[in-house]
């Protein structure tokens, strides 16, 4: 006699069901080999009817805006060290859908790149990471100069530190995320650790990852995904701090 | 607008399970070479689903940052990468669909190929070419499905409804929805024959 559920089976695999349901399934499969099997032959099936979709070529732009993510998440990774190298403990939050590909929807990020993506959707990266909360008194604010209709100022703690705050600031061109410079008098920019985006609405925070102290200008420009040793691009904002 | 083009960083060679070992690593090139291959098949499948380019590319763009940032979530045992890809695109969809209510899948589900069908992405590569002839077998195999199959088959994958709006959208009993489900898919299994049992990387 074969189990009667095998009838679910074909809905299962095409994600017709509500996430109860398929949770309730999904647990009846693992103990009747009847609908384990039934499970199986439907999802090659399933597997193929991708192929039956229009086959559309992706906008172009849409590659640069995931790579700029990768790419800074990638050099926070490289900064992490070693440690980022470590797999992640497992978690044990699980997620709510158990489908027959469901293991690829359990997401356990790399420990220091789920940092990242956190900052990420908060909307800036960096030197947040490695500074953290600090919580130091602002003893002073430098207004900088910033693109039309944006607006940018520099806050400054009495320890050295520095934290950029903005407003109605355009997005970093597709691909580039905005990286911070830290320039001394007569001396070149030198590049930080600190790569940021905006939120849609222009606002941004970004913990600068480095010391301002003896700093004479911060600077702001849009590099390649990953960042950049040298500036590629003229300073979009910048602050005068001596 | 790649930085490094992919072909001189010898990536391109690589089988996808290779290239998944250095993404797992936070290897971005080996990633840039993964979104190469299966971007298309996913935009495909995101703009199928959604019949919105805006959606579409939040969808796809979302897939592939989860497959970044839980490359070592993939097991090569359970399936090759585009296949373990395009199952991530079409869970973040349905989830996009199903957020967005009944009203908005009813457009999704209804085809419309004279637009799509001009944007078709052009061949340049073997590989793409043979996934072709493969969309062409499983078109043809879904095609030669009775209609009330193909159509709850559609409904579901495709519209990303549950069962039970498809019973009452149809007028029928679930048990009957579940039925020409399970029946369509089987048949489409005899129909692909070896194509199904031996799924190309």
């Amino acid at each position: 006699m074969i189990c009667d559920r095998t009838l679910d089976a074909g809905s299962y695999v095409l994600h017709a069901m509500d996430d109860d349901e398929a949770a309730q399934y999904a647990a009846h499969v693992a103990s009747c080999p009847d609908c384990t099997a039934a499970v199986a032959d439907m999802q090659l099936v399933a597997d193929t009817l991708p192929m039956a979709a229009p086959q559309l070529a992706p906008p172009p732009a849409l590659k640069g805006r995931i790579m700029a993510v990768v790419e800074a998440e990638a050099q926070l990774l490289r900064a992490a060290g070693p440690e980022a190298d470590r797999p992640p403990a497992p978690s044990p939050a699980r997620r709510r859908r158990l489908w027959g590909l469901g293991d690829a929807l359990r997401v356990r990020p790399l420990a220091a790149v789920g940092v990242a993506c956190a900052l990420l959707a908060a909307g800036l990266v960096g030197g947040a990471v490695l500074t953290g909360g600090g919580g130091d008194a602002v003893v002073r604010t430098v207004q900088a100069s910033a693109p039309d209709g944006a607006t940018a100022r520099v806050e400054l703690t009495d320890d050295g530190q520095a934290e950029l705050v903005f407003d109605r600031m355009p997005q970093a061109p597709v691909g580039r995320v905005y990286q911070v410079w830290l320039k001394r008098e007569g001396g070149d920019p030198q590049p930080t650790h600190t790569l940021f985006t905006v939120r849609e609405d222009g606002r941004a925070r970004v913990t600068v990852d480095e010391s301002v102290e003896g700093i004479d200008q911060l600077l702001v420009t849009a590099e390649p995904g990953g960042g950049s040793q040298r500036p590629t691009r003229a300073p979009v904002v910048a602050a005068d701090l001596s | 607008m790649p930085r490094r083009p992919t072909a001189d960083t010898g990536l391109a060679a690589l089988a996808d399970e290779d290239l998944m070992q250095l993404v797992r690593r936070g290897d971005s090139a080996a990633f840039e070479v993964i979104y190469e291959r299966h971007s298309s098949a996913a935009y495909s499948l995101a703009y199928r689903m959604t019949g919105a380019r805006g959606q579409a590319e939040d969808v796809v763009q979302e897939a592939f940052l989860s497959l970044w940032r839980s490359g070592a979530r993939y097991d090569r045992a359970r399936g090759s990468v585009r296949t373990w890809v395009l199952g991530i695109v079409h869970n973040r969809a349905i989830d996009s669909l199903r957020r967005a209510g009944v009203h908005d899948r009813r457009r999704a589900a209804t085809d419309d190929d004279s637009i799509a069908e001009r944007m078709e992405a052009p061949d340049r590569t073997d590989a793409e070419a043979a996934r072709r002839g493969e969309a062409r077998e499983v078109r043809r195999a879904l095609l030669t499905l009775p209609a009330e199959q193909s159509r709850v088959i559609e409904l579901a994958y495709f519209g990303g409804f549950t069962h039970s709006e498809i019973a009452t959208m149809l007028g029928s009993p679930i048990g009957t929805i579940k039925g020409r489900m399970r029946l369509g898919l089987e048949k489409m299994r005899v129909q692909l024959g070896d194509a199904v049992e031996a799924p190309s990387a």
